[in-house]
């Protein structure tokens, strides 16, 4: 892997084309996107740029010390189940902290969101206590973008593998990863049922592209940087793309806290305080919001002046609300053999089987599985099941057989979205900078906990049919303890009352003001957003550069 | 401790905050004060304790020897792991270091009236050890104590645990940045045929 190539310098009193804020997929894309249009982009970036010695198979680092994660001594969060209760503190919100975003350290699952994904409100109706509704844009709107990040970023699958696949321009650029262990077991169990199952697609390369190194197999990959640059995440693509572009200067360890408007109530730049804490204002002619489905209602709530009392871009109420994850029903198994899902990527198969369920279940949504790698071995002996031995000879024994032979069933679903489900500043607690602190307020669906333990049930099946010997369930409850995949809270629509950005991303009350990430999800799909967040990232910048181009911004 | 398990599953990390804080003192601190010190675990049985007299390092390293004993296969001791535990207590964990100080005052007082005429937790024989520990099992200070027991015998060499890998080789976790398939039985062809009727 190269590190970070250099790009322009611009002086933060120009007013440049864009400023992006957040250097994710979403981020790193649009910057990549609009370069490529010929306009200059100031990319801002609260974390790091790591280099090729920070890419280490640090379990420490990784797990416990937050060594490339938002960090709970300087950003401390809380966290409530109502909006009656008083928000403890509590680190509940995930993310990557570093040039490239979350797809820094992420596990790569890129699939396609399905057309009934954008369309289910109307297919199969509401469910009380959520918000409901169908996306303002189709999957065949969608389609050509997705086909533009699997080919510039490299994604390895295999095209129309199972029934129901959705309709795609052209295949992938990269054949399928080496399937593991956990593959050929799902894969069994699946044929044992009957049911569909096929390569995942996954953003790391199965083979050089754009002279970048293939998977190595190496096996530290869920959380980890790759040391191959094997993962197709936006440090390893869009943000050397728009650098080398010579129209993008990244501005990295730049934390950006109030986005600025006139008394037009247009954005003219941002503040921002750079690694030595001193504060910046970036001049702009239009600012593009990328920095993830909690930071980026956040930074909205911190803008508000008197003209935005409520928050920029917020006359709906909307900014912070129907904070979404993709639930998930987990259990753990043990095999015969050993898998040594240790080795190769942490997941190789997946089956589509229930991503639409048969309506007579009376569940909104659906979800696909994998079986995979659990954990590495620190964060394995810290967590075997209550039933296993916990410390002396028959612990270390156990591990052994744990880390070789054992698998997680991993159903990914739907969750709903809930009005009362939201990012927000906390009245008490604040950051290192002085700054209010992320508060989350969620409590799950009774629909979600219902549908994830469906889930769960289907999953012990598989496990079954596969031929495991244990299988042990992760409790299910209404607090999901932790999360990442930050989703809905900036919603995408066509009415300003009930959404906060239009079908291209603009603020339906700022329109220079554009927000493109997770944030804009309107439902939270199946299970793996990166790729859609990245697709909507391509189609937003494609339509900002054209109005930008006819002076419509 | 099964509850969030998810947080690390999900992708992710750290601020392993609610998780830790159930029964670990384990507080964050940003990346300037995480520095450890450079490994040393390089020069074998000399490296060097910052944090803990040689008393006190005993009987941590006889209690971790006991969370990962020698037996059939190297433990906690050949590890190292004393030397990862004495540069936490400075460094990510320096908020357990008055839980330790504790612990080891209160096992050792519990050492001298149950085993009379000895004074210290690492004198006494590993049954004796494993009998005082079962019985202090639910406090702060043992979840602490095998939290960073095992932390130290995973964690990268450099973090002053994990010698020579001992604690990878144990899980047959190799210190290598490539495999070739097949990774395992599952994955073999000739398995995968018996399994599937064809070759993924």
């Amino acid at each position: 892997m190269q590190p970070q190539p250099t790009g322009r310098t611009f002086d933060p009193a120009d007013e440049v084309d864009f400023v992006v804020i957040g250097s994710g997929p979403a981020g790193a894309s649009m910057a990549r996107e609009l370069t490529r249009q010929k306009f200059d982009v100031v990319l801002l970036e609260q974390g790091r740029s790591f280099g090729p010695a920070d890419m280490e198979h640090d379990e420490l680092g990784a797990f416990i010390t937050e060594r490339w994660t938002n960090q709970s001594e300087t950003q401390p969060q809380t966290y409530r189940q109502r909006e009656s209760d008083t928000a403890r503190r509590r680190q509940f919100v995930g993310y990557a902290k570093a040039v490239g975003g979350t797809s820094f350290h992420f596990t790569g699952n890129y699939w396609r969101f399905r057309p009934i994904d954008f369309t289910e409100y109307s297919a199969r109706g509401g469910v009380d206590g959520a918000a409901l509704a169908d996306w303002p844009i189709t999957y065949d709107e969608l389609e050509p973008y997705y086909t533009a990040v699997e080919w510039a970023i490299g994604v390895s699958g295999l095209a129309n593998a199972a029934p129901g696949e959705p309709p795609r321009s052209r295949p992938y650029p990269l054949p399928p990863l080496n399937v593991t262990g956990p593959g050929v077991l799902l894969t069994a169990g699946c044929d044992k049922l009957g049911w569909s199952s096929m390569p995942a697609p996954m953003a790391i390369l199965s083979r050089e592209y754009n002279g970048r190194q293939p998977c190595h197999n190496c096996g530290f990959c869920l959380g980890f940087p790759c040391e191959w640059g094997a993962k197709s995440g936006a440090n390893f693509t869009m943000v050397p793309e728009a650098l080398r572009s010579g129209r993008c200067e990244l501005r990295s360890e730049c934390y950006v806290h109030r986005i600025e408007t006139n008394a037009a109530g247009r954005v003219t730049g941002v503040l921002y305080f750079d690694r030595e804490k001193r504060e910046v204002r970036q001049r702009a002619k239009a600012v593009v919001l990328c920095a993830n489905g909690a930071e980026s209602p956040r930074l909205l709530l911190l803008s508000a002046n008197a003209q935005f009392p409520h928050g920029l871009a917020n006359s709906s109420g909307m900014v912070g609300k129907h904070f979404m994850f993709n639930g998930a029903a987990l259990s753990r198994a043990e095999f015969a053999h050993e898998i040594n899902g240790h080795r190769g990527p942490v997941v190789s198969r997946i089956s589509h089987h229930t991503y639409e369920l048969d309506p007579a279940l009376g569940f909104v949504g659906g979800g696909g599985f994998d079986f995979r790698f659990d954990v590495p071995a620190m964060i394995m002996a810290l967590s075997l099941p209550a039933s296993e031995p916990q410390w002396g000879s028959a612990f270390k024994h156990r591990l052994r057989s744990w880390y070789t032979h054992s698998l997680l069933c991993y159903a990914h679903t739907t969750s709903l979205p809930v009005a009362s489900n939201s990012v927000s500043l906390d009245p008490e607690l604040k950051d290192a900078w002085g700054l209010p602190a992320l508060r989350t307020t969620f409590r799950e669906h009774e629909h979600d906990l219902r549908m994830y333990r469906w889930f769960q049930a289907r999953g012990r099946e598989l496990l079954d049919a596969a031929g495991a010997l244990r299988i042990h369930d992760d409790p299910i409850n209404d607090d999901p303890g932790f999360t990442v995949h930050l989703l809905g809270t900036c919603r995408m629509g066509n009415d300003p009352r009930t959404s906060v950005v239009d079908k291209f991303h603009r603020a339906h009350d700022v329109p220079n003001l554009f927000i493109v990430d997770g944030s804009s999800f309107v439902t939270s799909g199946r299970g793996q957003p990166t790729l859609t967040i990245q697709a909507l990232a391509f189609r937003a910048a494609d339509h900002i550069g054209q109005f930008a181009h006819r002076r419509q911004i | 401790m099964e509850l969030s398990r998810r947080q690390f599953i999900a992708g992710m990390t750290a601020a392993g905050a609610a998780w830790l804080a159930a029964g670990v003192a384990c507080r964050e601190r940003s990346p300037d004060a995480l520095t450890h010190h450079p490994d040393t675990s390089a020069e074998g049985e000399t490296g060097t304790l910052t944090h803990f007299n040689a008393d006190d390092a005993a009987d941590v390293e006889a209690a971790a020897a006991r969370i990962f004993p020698t037996d059939d296969t190297p433990g906690a001791r050949e590890a190292g792991v004393i030397f990862f535990i004495d540069r936490c207590l400075t460094t990510f964990m320096a908020d357990a270091a008055p839980l330790f100080a504790e612990g080891i005052t209160s096992l050792n007082r519990s050492v001298a009236t149950r085993f009379p005429g000895v004074t210290r937790f690492a004198a006494l024989t590993d049954e004796q050890q494993d009998t005082l520990l079962r019985s202090i099992e639910s406090t702060e200070f043992f979840g602490s104590l095998r939290f960073a027991t095992i932390a130290g015998m995973f964690a990268l060499p450099r973090y002053g645990g994990n010698r020579d890998y001992i604690g990878w080789k144990l899980v047959d976790q190799q210190s290598v940045f490539e495999y070739v398939p097949p990774f395992g039985w599952y994955d073999h062809p000739d398995n995968q045929q018996a399994l599937l009727g064809r070759v993924l």
